[in-house]
């Protein structure tokens, strides 16, 4: 049943290496070297898709990265699953299978088609108009939008593929080897700039490297061979780095671009195993040269997106490059003489050339003239009205033009065809310049934007630049990188080129029809299926901005992003809004410039590398004996030990009670540790802290509070003096890195005349806290030579000491109330040290405790958590701790502000303890706080900062914010929640031990 | 992501850096002298330039110091690195 | 008796890269900014510290790497003890330095884990995962830089050709370990 459309061996292709593969479950054959669409043009199949909204029967429009039409979803229902894959861009290979996509049941016959029939009620802004009210409906409207919507279907299973980053540094770098980018290469690396040149394709020598013809020569040999020439010579230059297979996705200020380099999607499957798919080129280049040539433009007319039409230069190049046919029955349409070049390929082929129809009236050329002498027919001033043949073109209708171009005079005639080569001229690839911040200009001429100016160091060379044709890029290119790479000479000098391209072109941007518009279908989106008539609408419907049209017509908005027919959409709003082209802009191109997949955006950084953790000396412990583990900034912390399956509650009660009734044991090593030395260490604490520090003795500690300059709470801690000009700060865990950043912030740029030297020493030191009525029998054990008694090692104070060999640091502070010590000692000691607590701590039922019990026990003491009880809006004075501010203090950071009009306010929200009238019923962390549940709107007080239930004290306790909730005390409160409301009584924060007896107990 | 010329350690990546806001801010002296108004005004009031704005970086994953940056907001061009202390060039 | 229990327990092997961790290094932070300071040191050590930016210099027992204007990072070239943490180097810096007001010493022995990568493929690893260029680095013997390595600081020291130290915090150390063997098993 199928034909063999292919007509000629192409070096290109190996004949000896036959592939199978799948398309819409059928088996078919290519070759090594073919991509999907030419193995599929070769078994005479056009009709690969269905478009988005109307799902109309599309094909295979292009060859390259543009392709709008022919996308399909790779390997469906298994986990390297693909949706929207170019099969112009796909090199095929053993195993692959490939879908449809966007249509039900089949590509052959799809229900969506009935949008096609409905498409006069389905007109640009259909969903906008219709789905938005009522606004209540949305969700019932998404559901069936949703469904019958979306190109291909994402992959449900994890990705088995691996993807990298990597960064690349280069004084250069190329995007693009066609003939330009070749010629720069080659100079660029022979005068010593380490360069790397980026192919999106499998091979290098872009458009030139497939032609073979008469008409184009350089030194006499046919263009093809004097580039191969050049190619085989760059492949020695030792500076230059070659990529193919790699594309630039985007092109940001700077010169930072990012390029996608495909390493194993044209291998058989099995080959792929523990490879690296794609990688994601971070590249940072001196110097750009864009050379990402240029892309056929389609022309306009009716129905002008059927399969079997595709650009003429796409046919040109599956003849060449890959020796297929697109059609037996040919015609091609130009307004230009790039179809020429096509039908001049094709004939010496023998491939069958019906007509060709060209937009001009006068046209003269070798090309043309070698064609008429070749007997085919060509319509001159002639257009295409319509075109027909339902899932492949078979005939088109053609009228003359008027000499305006405007109308369409004359009688119909009707051409048969399989085939339909268009051409509207050629458009530069300027969507890098643009996305890295270029400004384009427009040329009348020939209707093309090109670079203007440059905003970083950068170039455009050939095609991308506007330099269309060979002797063009031949004199053009060498003179410009002679500038741009400031060297004398290139080898390009006074090249022999034969070109017999003549630049005449009639742009006529939307073709006249014998129909009125609004009847006919005249693609200028085809994956969006936005037509002529759509654009026109919005201008009428009173859209004037480029970017606003697109918006509303989805002109441009599909994974082509319009790559075809922006230029159109440009041209028919102007021409029906009376501006210039040059004056409209054009709509922004963003990054990428193909789609990249999420593989390759995250690299590694998925599993284990998603995020990073950190681990303390003791962590191997806490996993040995089933900790839980809760994350605290990026560290791993012990949130509690469940012991024969306990629960989270019930395990956090059983440790609450130990460590209050015997010892409980805590890894505090996460704390920030930062060294502080210097002449005028004490003055800096003075400055940082609230409280005052000059007078704090050697050997003894404080805790201090630390606030932004806006009076509120930052970060607090226990600062320790070891020497007259050295402190030991500790910092929050989540606060270390941001506090000695701002720390040195104050010291370099307000306070350089201080001496004073921070170190961050956080990760140098193991620190084992224990606390209870029995720890200090357990350190004393520990550390036999030390004097743990009251009056030698009071509370506030440390010691110098040594386990065996081994120097460590004793402080005696406590965050739980309980008498307390913490050993710090250097961290690669710290799990030892821990094993010998556990060992000893044995007969006092010593018992390890996570951060939660650690919570609950500082909030029986009323202690606060930075960050849990305060955010950025707490004062010292908004959390009762008025005795921590000194008053002596001229000035410290954030003092002026505790006495402006806002925080001087009687009724800020301030902290409270709240106790429960029912004591078993433990409030939500978050509820919001009333007093009167009857007022509407009701009015929120404050929310529950803490909460827990305490086993000490037997109740639920919690501390909350509260608008002038100092001034509350016993007051009731309500805290309403989805099904009940709880009754609260405002209390002191401090639930337990008042007095502090138990410090020294 | 821009390119920043740490007076320091040279050109490195801006991921290696973090901004610290408007430069040439100097903390008032004698805070308690302030009005409200006055506090606020060194406390709150920052310029957001569309063109040349004098900023403050550190190198915070280098040498970690801070440093002063001239950059064009509207296309993030640096002008200028200098160091703190150091006096802001003039216009050129 | 304490026991040692440093961080990175393997030593991997890779065509073209091998890395380990190298322990006990007495490793110091030491701050100035006076002259008397940098003489002092070099009194003290028979040690130059390096003041151009991202260079370091050496001594039969130590090394010093450039940090910053007023900070280096002193190590010792060989493992020592872990019987014992008392440094010789840190209580005469702490003598002629810290007691005189010259400027501050830190012991930051643990505070970083040191790890050695020998092989020519070092730069192709870092290159997975720092934006720092080490186009010119790896051929300047004894450069020095701090820099991110898959989102971790790090100070990267090439004390010789396919010879590299790289210090990083401990606690970050398993985790960055781990995801250089990872990055290491596919170059």
């Amino acid at each position: 049943m199928t034909k063999n459309l292919r007509i000629k061996t192409s070096k290109f292709i190996d004949e000896t290496y036959k592939i199978s593969f799948k398309f819409n479950g059928k088996t078919y054959f290519g070759y090594k070297g073919d991509t999907l669409a030419s193995a599929l043009l070769a078994n005479d199949i056009h009709l690969v898709g269905r478009s988005f909204k109307y799902h109309r029967p599309r094909g295979i429009m292009t060859a390259g990265s543009e392709e709008p039409n022919a996308i399909v979803q790779l390997h469906n229902n298994t986990s390297r699953t693909e949706p929207n894959v170019r099969v112009t861009e796909i090199e095929i290979y053993d195993g692959l299978e490939a879908s449809s996509q966007n249509c039900w049941p089949s590509v052959n016959f799809d229900m969506g088609g009935i949008n096609n029939f409905l498409s006069p009620v389905l007109p640009a802004g259909f969903y906008y108009k219709t789905f938005m009210w009522p606004a209540s409906f949305w969700e019932k409207y998404e559901y069936f939008i949703r469904k019958s919507a979306g190109l291909g279907k994402s992959p449900m299973e994890p990705d088995p593929d691996i993807y990298e980053h990597r960064y690349v540094h280069c004084d250069l770098l190329i995007i693009g080897a066609g003939i330009s980018g070749i010629i720069a290469a080659k100079t660029a690396a022979k005068n010593g700039y380490k360069t790397l040149l980026v192919e999106e394709k499998s091979y290098l020598g872009g458009s030139t490297i497939y032609q073979n013809s008469e008409h184009f020569k350089i030194n006499n040999q046919i263009s093809s061979s004097w580039l191969e020439k050049e190619i085989n010579e760059i492949k020695k230059i030792k500076n230059l780095e070659i990529k193919t297979r790699t594309s630039v996705a985007a092109f940001h200020g700077y010169n930072f671009l990012l390029a996608r380099e495909n390493l194993t999607d044209h291998l058989p499957l099995e080959q792929r195993n523990k490879k690296t798919r794609q990688r994601l080129l971070k590249i940072r280049a001196k110097k750009v040269i864009t050379a990402t040539g240029s892309l056929e433009r389609p022309l306009i007319f009716d129905n002008n997106d059927r399969p079997g039409i595709l650009l003429s230069s796409a046919i040109h190049k599956y003849a060449n490059l890959f020796g297929v046919a697109c059609g037996e029955k040919n015609i091609l349409f130009t307004n230009n003489d790039s179809a020429y070049e096509t039908a001049i390929s094709l004939y010496q082929k023998g491939i069958n050339i019906e007509a060709i129809i060209d937009n001009r009236e006068e046209i003269d050329s070798k090309l043309i003239k070698e064609i008429e002498k070749n007997n085919i027919k060509i319509f001159k001033g002639y257009t295409i009205v319509d075109t027909s043949g339902y899932k492949r073109i078979n005939k088109v209708s053609i009228m003359q033009l008027s000499k305006d171009g405007q109308k369409v005079v004359g009688s119909k005639t009707t051409l048969n065809c399989d085939c339909l080569g268009i051409s509207g001229g050629w458009t530069p690839a300027v969507h890098l310049f643009t996305q890295s911040g270029g400004k384009l200009k427009f040329r009348d001429e020939d209707q093309v934007f090109i670079p203007n100016i440059y905003p970083s160091d950068q170039i455009s060379i050939g095609s991308c630049n506007g330099e269309f044709t060979l002797d063009e890029i031949l004199s053009v290119v060498p003179t410009t990188l002679k500038k741009f790479l400031n060297i004398k000479e290139t080898d390009y000098e006074n090249l022999e080129v034969q070109s017999s391209f003549n630049k005449s072109k009639r742009n006529i941007w939307l073709l006249p029809s014998d129909k009125v518009i609004g009847k006919t279908k005249s693609f200028v989106d085809y994956q969006n299926d936005a037509t002529a008539k759509d654009i026109k609408l919005a201008l009428r419907e009173g859209f004037r901005s480029i970017e606003h049209v697109k918006r509303y017509t989805t002109t441009g908005m599909g994974t082509d992003q319009g790559k075809l027919g922006n230029m159109h959409a440009l041209g028919i709003i102007s021409e029906t809004a009376g501006s210039k082209m040059g004056e409209l802009g054009t709509t922004t191109f963003r990054p990428p410039y193909t789609p990249l997949t999420f593989g390759t955006i995250v690299g590694r950084n998925v599993g284990e590398y998603f995020d990073i953790f950190r681990k303390t000396p003791i962590h191997d412990w806490h996993v040995e004996n089933k900790a839980e583990f809760e994350n605290v900034g990026q560290w791993k912390r012990p949130w509690y030990y469940p012991q024969n399956g306990e629960n989270m509650h019930d395990a956090v009660q059983r440790e609450s009670k130990a460590a209050r009734d015997s010892a409980g044991i805590l890894d505090a090593s996460t704390l920030g540790k930062i060294d502080i030395q210097g002449t005028d260490a004490s003055e800096f604490l003075n400055r940082v802290y609230t409280n005052a520090w000059s007078k704090l003795a050697i050997g003894k500690c404080r805790y201090g509070l630390m606030l932004n300059e806006d009076g509120m709470v930052y970060d607090d801690g226990v600062t320790t003096r070891l020497g007259e000009n050295h402190y030991i700060m500790t910092t929050t865990t989540g606060g270390a890195a941001t506090v000695l950043g701002k720390l040195e912030d104050y010291l370099q740029t307000e306070w350089p005349e201080l001496d004073v030297y921070l170190t961050s020493v956080t990760d140098h030191y193991a620190t084992v806290s224990i606390c209870g009525p029995n720890s200090k029998k357990i350190v004393s054990q520990i550390i036999p030579d030390l004097d743990f008694s009251d009056e030698s090692f009071p509370h506030m104070s440390f010691k110098n000491s040594k386990i065996g060999k081994i120097k460590c640091r004793v402080m005696r502070i406590s965050f739980t109330g309980e008498h307390s010590y913490e050993i710090n000692v250097q961290a690669n000691y710290g799990k030892s040290v821990w094993e010998r607590c556990m060992e000893i701590g044995k007969e006092f039922n010593i018992t390890p405790y996570g951060t939660e019990t650690m919570h609950l026990l500082r909030a029986e003491k009323g202690f606060i958590i930075v960050g849990q009880d305060t955010d950025a809006t707490m004062t010292p004075i908004d959390l009762q701790m008025d005795w921590i501010v000194s008053k002596k203090k001229y000035d410290f950071i954030g003092k002026r502000s505790l006495y402006r009009s806002d925080t001087i306010r009687e009724d800020r929200k301030q902290l409270v303890g709240l106790i429960t009238e029912n004591p078993n019923e433990v409030l939500e962390e978050g509820a919001q706080i009333v007093a009167d549940i009857n007022k509407s709107p009701i009015e929120m007080l404050g929310h529950v900062t803490s909460s827990y239930y305490s086993p000490n004290l037997k109740k639920s306790i919690a501390l909350g914010v509260v608008r002038g909730g100092k001034n509350m005390m016993g007051q009731k409160l309500i805290i309403p929640m989805k099904d009940k409301q709880i009754n609260v009584t405002v209390a002191d924060p401090v639930f337990l031990d008042k007095e502090n007896k138990r410090l020294n107990a | 992501m821009f390119i920043i010329n740490c007076p320091y350690c040279g050109e490195r990546e801006q991921s290696e850096f973090k901004a610290g806001g408007e430069a040439h801010i100097v903390r008032p002296k004698q805070p308690t002298e302030l009005s409200d108004d006055q506090w606020a005004e060194y406390l709150f009031m920052r310029k957001n330039i569309k063109g040349i704005q004098f900023e403050r970086w550190v190198h915070s994953h280098g040498c970690r110091k801070w440093f002063n940056v001239v950059r064009d907001t509207s296309n993030d061009v640096i002008k200028a690195v200098y160091k703190m202390g150091e006096k802001p060039p003039t216009k050129k | 008796m304490l026991n040692y229990t440093n961080t990175i327990t393997e030593e991997k092997s890779y065509s073209g890269l091998q890395m380990k961790e190298m322990k006990p290094i007495m490793k110091l932070i030491i701050r100035g900014k006076k002259r008397e300071f940098l003489s002092s040191i070099g009194k003290s050590l028979n040690l130059l510290l390096p003041t151009e930016a991202n260079t370091s210099s050496r001594s039969e027992k130590l090394t010093a790497l450039w940090l910053s204007p007023d900070e280096w990072m002193i190590y010792s070239n060989e493992t020592l003890s872990s019987k014992n943490n008392d440094y010789e180097t840190e209580n005469l810096l702490n003598d002629n330095i810290s007691k005189k007001n010259l400027g501050a010493i830190t012991d930051v022995t643990d505070q970083f884990v040191l790890i050695n990568l020998k092989g020519d493929k070092i730069f192709d690893l870092f290159e997975t995962g720092s934006p720092f260029n080490f186009n010119d680095f790896k051929n300047k013997k004894g450069s020095v830089t701090q820099t991110i390595l898959a989102k971790i600081d790090v100070i990267i020291h090439n004390q010789n050709q396919n010879d590299a130290n790289l210090f990083v915090r401990r606690s970050f150390s398993q985790h960055l370990f781990s995801w250089m063997n990872d990055s290491a098993s596919r170059l």
